[in-house]
């Protein structure tokens, strides 16, 4: 394992629409591994946006992300570092709605060609761990608001990544389920070790973080 | 397990889909089943003949107008290599009394020499005895079912009336559902002197067919020297049989690919957001392809394996419907090139909904309304 950071960005820009919006100004940042690292800061000032890039889903318009030290602009196959390395956590869980609970979390194993006993059996551990032992054959359109989001946190380990990425995680359910889904998300990196960035806008939700900053027009405050 | 359960979210859908496919495929089966059967019944008839050789028209490409002439015959029948000619000639009649449910009140009416060898393979199977005069017919066993008459009874046809010497069983449908007069009788009702359509032609044995058709044809330009197994070849219409039935087969494939190609882009804008689910945990954008391409092929292949079906039950209906004396067949490379159609048609349905869904950008799926 390197001892490079976790995360480390270096003037992080990113533009859109020919460069008329500034979505993220000149980012530079670190996250050390194992950290639970929480962005905060008002809807528009580009908490998502540096989500997506720390997470490889979309590209930078200046700068460099880099993940275990590694660039990701020099990445041959980004497709592959979302896969192995990160793990996604959406505020709509983004379940496949025709799918049970264990085949939604088989389904970035599907990504790396796992076979299928072995997806099968890490899916309905992973399930139990996030207390869903018991709704693994249910399909997504049949579970809670919490129950949904315990999966996609399920889904988020599947490949078991240092990297968990989480965006307003609890911004679609109550505050007592979205307590209940921060203890499964806090007890999942306790058990994989891996570095937790959380995007919010619930200080409720940031209690607990290493290092919590805030972000507001496209740049830490 | 994703490609058969997206397919099913949309049951309605993905079942027309698959129908279009099965019409597609089920008109190819049938239609060709038919026209073969056709292409099929031809070359028994003129094998079981048991000539080498047949002497046509050259210029007329349907045995219906073809003319061997008199003289054409006579000098023929004077080649070295002929052991026997028999001259052929065949019309279609409309029997007083004819009656068969569901086909056309027709009879396939054939003209042989009384007493020639092209009629004694009936002697076989038949009930009574073949026919020695221009006043006697013998009937097929179908045609004398559906015209209600038996052994020494008579017939009404071409304005005179015939009595009813034997009635034989053939394996050819052509034949069977048919009847056998004299040459002469046809070729008065067509006036057509002595001509006949065709002669068929035993060679003796030994005898070059080379030669003989050499001679033949250097004699009459006109007149064309084949071998019985290659009468498929000069009969032209049989070509148009094969371009109708490609034509009728591609208007329905096109139709039922432009169903694949519209429940597989309809599909692919309704899951937009997830397939950039899909790239967000990693699937690349093979993968996705891969899946979409898989969805519209499994839609064909089941469309596919329906049509066989449906084409067989088709073309056995088509035929109660059709002329008498038609048949099916079907083969194995039929049934595969069928199914490769269907399979194909899948693929290139699917290809371009999967190539749209494998560029979408995972950001900007996701944020998809």
């Amino acid at each position: 394992m390197s001892s490079a950071p976790a995360v480390r960005t270096v003037e992080l820009v990113k533009r859109y629409e020919g460069g008329e919006i500034t979505a993220l100004d000149g980012v530079s940042v670190e996250i050390a591994r194992g950290e639970f690292f929480c962005i905060m800061g008002p809807s528009g000032s580009g908490k998502s946006t540096f989500l997506n890039l720390v997470g490889a889903l979309d590209v930078p318009t200046s700068g460099e992300v880099f993940l275990d030290g590694r660039a990701l602009s020099r990445e041959p196959d980004l497709d592959r570092v979302r896969a192995r390395e990160v793990g996604f956590i959406f505020q709509l869980h983004n379940l496949i709605p025709t799918l049970t609970s264990l085949e939604n979390v088989e389904i970035p194993m599907l990504g790396l060609g796992v076979r299928r006993a072995e997806r099968r059996r890490r899916a309905g551990e992973l399930l139990e761990s996030v207390g869903l032992g018991h709704r693994t054959g249910s399909v997504a359109t049949k579970l809670s608001g919490g129950e949904r989001q315990r999966v996609s946190i399920a889904r988020a380990l599947a490949n078991r990544p240092g990297l968990i990425l989480a965006d307003e995680p609890t911004g679609d359910v109550d505050s007592r389920t979205g307590e209940q889904i921060m203890e499964c998300i806090h007890a999942a990196r306790r058990e994989s070790g891996a570095t937790l960035v959380v995007v919010t806008h619930n200080p409720d939700v940031a209690r607990g973080a290493d290092r919590t900053l805030h972000m507001k027009d496209g740049r830490f405050a | 397990m994703l490609v058969l359960k997206n397919l099913l979210r949309r049951r309605v859908r993905t079942a027309l889909s698959v129908l279009g496919i099965t019409i597609g495929i089920a008109a190819i089966v049938a239609f060709h089943a038919v026209g073969r059967g056709f292409r099929h019944t031809l070359d028994r008839l003129f094998r079981e003949t048991g000539a080498e050789m047949l002497v046509v028209n050259r210029l007329m490409k349907d045995p219906a107008f073809s003319r061997v002439k008199k003289d054409e015959q006579d000098f023929i029948r004077g080649l070295p290599q002929v052991e026997h000619l028999s001259g052929g000639t065949f019309t279609l009649a409309s029997p007083r009394g004819l009656r068969i449910t569901g086909r056309m009140d027709m009879l396939l009416v054939w003209g042989r020499t009384p007493g020639d060898r092209l009629i004694q393979k009936f002697r076989k199977r038949m009930e009574g005895r073949v026919i020695e005069n221009d006043r006697e017919i013998m009937v097929g066993k179908m045609a004398a079912q559906g015209l209600g008459i038996g052994e020494g009874g008579e017939l009404g046809l071409f304005g005179r009336t015939f009595r009813v010497v034997g009635v034989y069983e053939s394996g050819i449908q052509l034949e069977n559902a048919g009847a056998i007069v004299a040459n002469s009788v046809v070729q008065e009702e067509l006036n057509i002197g002595e001509s006949v359509a065709m002669a068929f032609i035993y060679l003796r044995p030994g005898a070059d067919a080379g030669e003989f058709r050499k001679a033949v044809e250097a004699r009459f330009p006109h007149l064309q020297a084949i071998r019985t197994e290659e009468f498929t070849n000069y009969y032209d219409q049989l070509q148009y049989i094969d371009w109708f039935v490609w034509i009728i087969s591609l208007v329905s494939v096109v139709v039922g690919g432009l169903g694949v190609l519209n429940t597989m882009l309809m599909s692919v804008s309704e899951r937009t957001r997830e397939i950039g689910t899909l790239r967000a945990v990693g699937w690349s954008r093979g993968r996705v392809l891969r899946l979409i391409l898989s969805e519209g092929l499994l839609i064909s292949a089941v469309g596919g394996l329906a049509g066989l079906g449906a084409g067989v039950g088709g073309a056995e209906t088509l035929i109660l419907w059709a002329p008498q004396g038609l048949s099916t067949r079907y083969s194995a490379l039929l049934f595969g090139q069928a199914f490769g159609v269907a399979v194909l048609l899948g693929f290139l349905g699917a290809l371009y909904p999967a190539w749209q869904a494998s560029r979408l950008s995972p950001i900007e799926a996701l944020k998809y309304e």
